[in-house]
């Protein structure tokens, strides 16, 4: 017994007793190398919204990256479930904050389907006004904050005056900069204020004042396009495998825009023009999205030229709340106001998919009615969910620096994201 | 017209203030030379060079890089402290007061101490980081060597004879501050941004010292005073950058003088920009890297923090006042030294000649300066590898081509002109490289993002960089 103790330690390495010389074999051996594993977020400049990001360094390079979404949680969908209809409308403007409007209208056309109710013109054409406005704010935000994470301050403050300009513009619409709750069932609960429309043409010609100020401090700025040319990569098939929508799939060659593919409101009646990538990179992504708010303020223009008059929502009052001297003054209008707002609007059982063509790619809506005046399912397709589910796909491999950018244009929005 | 008339009286104030600033400078190192031993004035230099201008300059840049990049950026910039007393209660004194905010901010906050950090080293780092290049300017000469009360003055704190070589030793001291800061702080993120920017640093030493080699052997000095030179006064022929490479003849002297942007437009680009990147300010920042890795002082809080962020503005004093004494003369004017040096007055009164010249010094100090914010506040960060592919597969082989052909033409014609024609030379070919817009090349590759509706205007706002950082961000592929 004695001795099967000390034969091992005898013959073995013992590194309190040998002296500090290590044993020969380890003088050989490769210099020990740990992996380094870093958070970056739930709070991290980088990260739009609540995002964190797991990573696993070796030394600059990512060898595995995790995102672990759920920090802005709000039980979206639980909510939903237990208003009426119109009362899902402020749910909507937080899901992607920056372009609330578009998942307004896009929550208030998948009900519509629901209904099977065509909404007046006048509306439709303020739809998409008020859509194209926020598709420009949201790229304004996204590229500018893309300029300022790469450390180029002032295109993000460039891009800020012009969002800040829009954003008024969207106050004066809505009354509202961010949470908007604009429009209703059924059409829109107010008309485009007086000399609004000059208004937005003067905006939109600072705006394009300052977009060749942010295109002259990027496009062609060498350490710009050395930090995104050729970083963050997918093909086009692993980008439509991933369910990637929007201006980051159109990066990557695939003309795709519900705008063209699956015209909804009167988007057939503008002349614009899909922008679309060839490589599928970080400085296609964003040149896309610097000409999407070209076209934008094109398919404006256009529809503050083209506005017809008229009703701006339906003449139905099971479905819009009746003129308030109705409301005031006829037996009619005040059991139909009050069977709105306590009931909510009386969407017919069934179910519908619809899909508008938000700022970052295909905002979709799945939505079961049972009849009794609450949605009995509302689930949104968040465009930036699939955008995010590729980081990992993307980024594996490649250096941290290439995480910053990569982020930026693909422009997750943690709201949608999460709901 | 109120704005311009602000504008103009503000430069006439700053140059007033340097004006007054250098002649206190002279006089006092006059009267020190009077009154105390012999070499007395080099310590009131200590004083005037190294506390009053440098300190106060960087001092003074906190705020106005914060203005200027509010400038550019379409913003007020600071305007939100005010003093409390009658008459300017409620004036915003061109965001002045924000210096004594900050100041008072830095001091007073918490100065933590992470559980896990090595407290010695910890505390170590802000210092190493900030007595080096607080030391760098002692041999920059900040004026000529004028009589005063009698005595030779010299706007110099130290004349070594290994010169230039101080330079480069203390300011490759830096980085262990920074490395000690990243190391440490016990975070990761930290040790990261420390990592990088020792690496950087370290990299970008061989490039710094390569680039003034052609230098070197253009002025045959690696001395300060000597590579700045002296006038052609009472006989004497003008040596350094006093030089002329040709001039007109009459008593007002006027030509193409031996500057050293002109002999070597290479080796300024590349000390300049190595330079830069030792600064570690943007594009070069990616040690601090905000958006990514936050940086290697992200543990430091108050006045710890306060230390590496003052030593980065005066790293941006001291490279704008090297870079003046190196590439753009120094003190000399670019034309009419000999005359003003001539002057009866001027020899009479040593004192103003050497205020004159030291204000003439300090003013290129604030060019250069301002050079450097414009490209602090224009251009995005460059990637960890790009850094090192710059400073490693560009300006070092540009260095050392610099210091064959220099090195050439200087054995061939040792009247510099042969360098001086050749540098111009250099000097069109960046510009022309600079104002050219590949359109085509760029659009060819990446044209499909364009959709049908093309005709906008990309070459906008590209010329406007300043030229240095421009061309090396240029050349970097």
């Amino acid at each position: 017994m004695a001795d099967s103790h000390t034969m091992p330690e005898a013959k073995g390495h013992n590194p309190d007793t040998d002296g500090s010389l290590p044993p020969e074999g380890e003088l050989e051996s490769h210099l020990q190398a740990k992996h380094m594993v870093i958070n970056m977020g739930p709070s991290h400049p980088a990260t739009h919204g609540t995002v964190r990001l797991k990573v696993e360094l070796d030394g600059e390079t990512i060898v595995k990256i995790d995102p672990e979404i759920g920090f802005l949680h709000r039980g979206f969908q639980k909510s939903c479930e237990n208003v009426t209809w119109t009362q899902c409308l402020p749910y909507t403007d937080r899901l992607n904050y920056l372009s609330a409007m578009m998942n307004n209208f896009g929550f208030l056309n998948a009900v519509e389907k629901l209904i099977g109710l065509e909404i007046p013109e006048r509306a439709q054409y303020i739809r998409v006004i008020g859509s194209e406005l926020h598709r420009l704010t949201d790229h304004l935000t996204c590229v500018g904050a893309t300029g300022l994470e790469m450390g180029g301050f002032a295109p993000f403050l460039y891009g800020m005056e012009a969002r800040e300009l829009i954003q008024d513009r969207v106050t004066e619409l809505t009354g509202a900069r961010l949470t908007t709750s604009f429009g209703r069932v059924g059409g829109i609960n107010r008309d485009l204020p007086d000399g609004w429309a000059d208004k937005v043409r003067k905006t939109l010609t600072r705006t394009e004042e300052l977009l060749v100020e942010m295109d002259g401090l990027l496009t062609r700025n060498r350490i710009f396009v050395d930090r995104t040319k050729g970083t963050g990569i997918i093909s086009a098939d692993d980008a439509i495998d991933y369910g990637w929508t929007g201006p980051a799939l159109r990066a990557c060659g695939v003309a795709h825009d519900l705008r063209k593919a699956h015209p909804y409101w009167v988007y057939e009646r503008f002349d614009f023009d899909v922008p679309v990538g060839e490589h599928g990179d970080n400085y296609d992504r964003y040149l896309v999205r610097m000409e999407e708010m070209r076209q934008s303020i094109r398919i404006i223009r256009q529809a503050l030229d083209t506005i017809p008059t008229g009703p701006i929502i339906v003449d139905d009052w099971r479905i819009a709340l009746p003129p308030k001297p109705e409301v005031y003054g006829t037996i009619e209008g005040v059991m139909a106001h009050f069977k709105l707002v306590m009931e909510g609007i009386q969407v017919p059982p069934g179910e519908v998919y619809d899909a508008t063509e938000a700022s970052n790619g295909e905002l979709g809506w799945y939505l079961v009615s049972d009849g009794r005046g609450r949605p009995y399912k509302v689930h949104v397709r968040a465009p930036g969910f699939p955008v995010l589910a590729a980081v990992p796909h993307i980024i594996e491999g490649k250096m941290l620096a290439d995480l910053i950018p990569t982020f930026d244009t693909i422009n997750m929005i943690g709201g949608e994201v999460e709901q | 017209m109120k704005r311009v008339l602000t504008v103009l009286v503000a430069m006439a104030t700053i140059t007033g203030a340097l004006a007054g600033v250098s002649a206190a400078a002279y006089a006092v190192a006059g009267l020190a030379e009077e009154h105390l031993f012999t070499g007395a004035s080099r310590l009131s230099n200590i004083v005037f060079l190294m506390l009053v201008f440098v300190m106060i300059i960087a001092t003074l840049l906190t705020l106005a890089e914060r203005k200027w990049s509010a400038l550019m950026q379409d913003r007020v910039g600071p305007n939100r402290a005010r003093i409390n007393l009658p008459g300017i209660r409620n004036r915003s004194l061109a965001g002045i007061p924000h210096i004594l905010t900050d100041v008072l901010k830095m001091l007073t906050k918490e100065d933590f101490v992470p559980g896990a950090a090595n407290r010695f080293l910890f505390k170590l780092g802000p210092i190493l980081a900030f007595a080096p290049v607080f030391a760098l300017f002692a041999v920059v000469p900040a004026g000529p060597s004028v009589t005063v009360f009698g005595h030779r003055v010299d706007m110099v704190v130290a004349t070594p004879d290994f010169g230039v070589l101080y330079l480069l030793a203390i300011a490759s001291l830096a980085v262990y501050g920074t490395a000690l800061a990243g190391w440490s702080s016990n975070n990761k993120f930290a040790l990261l941004g420390g990592v990088r920017a020792s690496s950087q640093m370290i990299s970008y030493e061989v490039a710094l010292g390569l680039s003034l080699i052609g230098l070197f052997l253009a002025f045959s000095s690696v001395q300060l005073p000597a590579i700045v030179g002296d006038l052609a006064v009472a006989g004497a022929d003008a040596t350094g950058q006093a030089r002329y490479l040709w001039r007109t003849d009459g008593p007002f002297d006027l030509g193409l003088p031996a500057w050293g942007i002109i002999l070597q437009p290479i080796g300024f680009i590349g000390f300049f920009a190595a330079s830069f990147a030792e600064t570690k300010r943007a594009p070069f920042d990616v040690p601090e890297g905000e958006s990514e890795i936050i940086g290697y002082f992200v543990e430091y809080s108050g006045m710890k923090f306060g230390m590496f962020m003052i030593s980065e503005f005066v790293e941006v004093v001291v490279l704008a006042g090297v870079t003046t004494a190196l590439f753009f003369g120094g003190h000399h004017l670019p034309f009419g030294g000999e005359w003003l040096a001539s002057q009866p007055l001027m020899q009479e009164h040593g004192w103003l000649y050497g205020t004159l010249l030291g204000t003439v010094f300090w003013l290129k100090v604030l060019f250069l300066i301002w050079v450097q914010l414009v490209i602090r506040w224009t251009f995005p960060r460059f990637r960890y590898d790009q850094i090192q592919t710059l400073g490693w597969k560009i300006l070092l082989p540009l260095g050392l081509a610099n210091v064959f052909v220099s090195g050439a033409l200087v054995l061939w014609d040792p009247s510099l002109r042969a360098l001086g024609v050749v540098g111009l030379l250099e000097i069109g070919v960046l510009m022309v490289l600079t104002m050219t817009k590949q359109e085509s090349a760029e659009h060819g590759a990446h044209g499909g993002a364009h959709g049908a509706h093309g005709g906008h205007d990309h070459g906008h706002g590209h010329d406007a960089h300043a030229l240095p950082s421009h061309a090396s961000a240029a050349s970097s592929h």
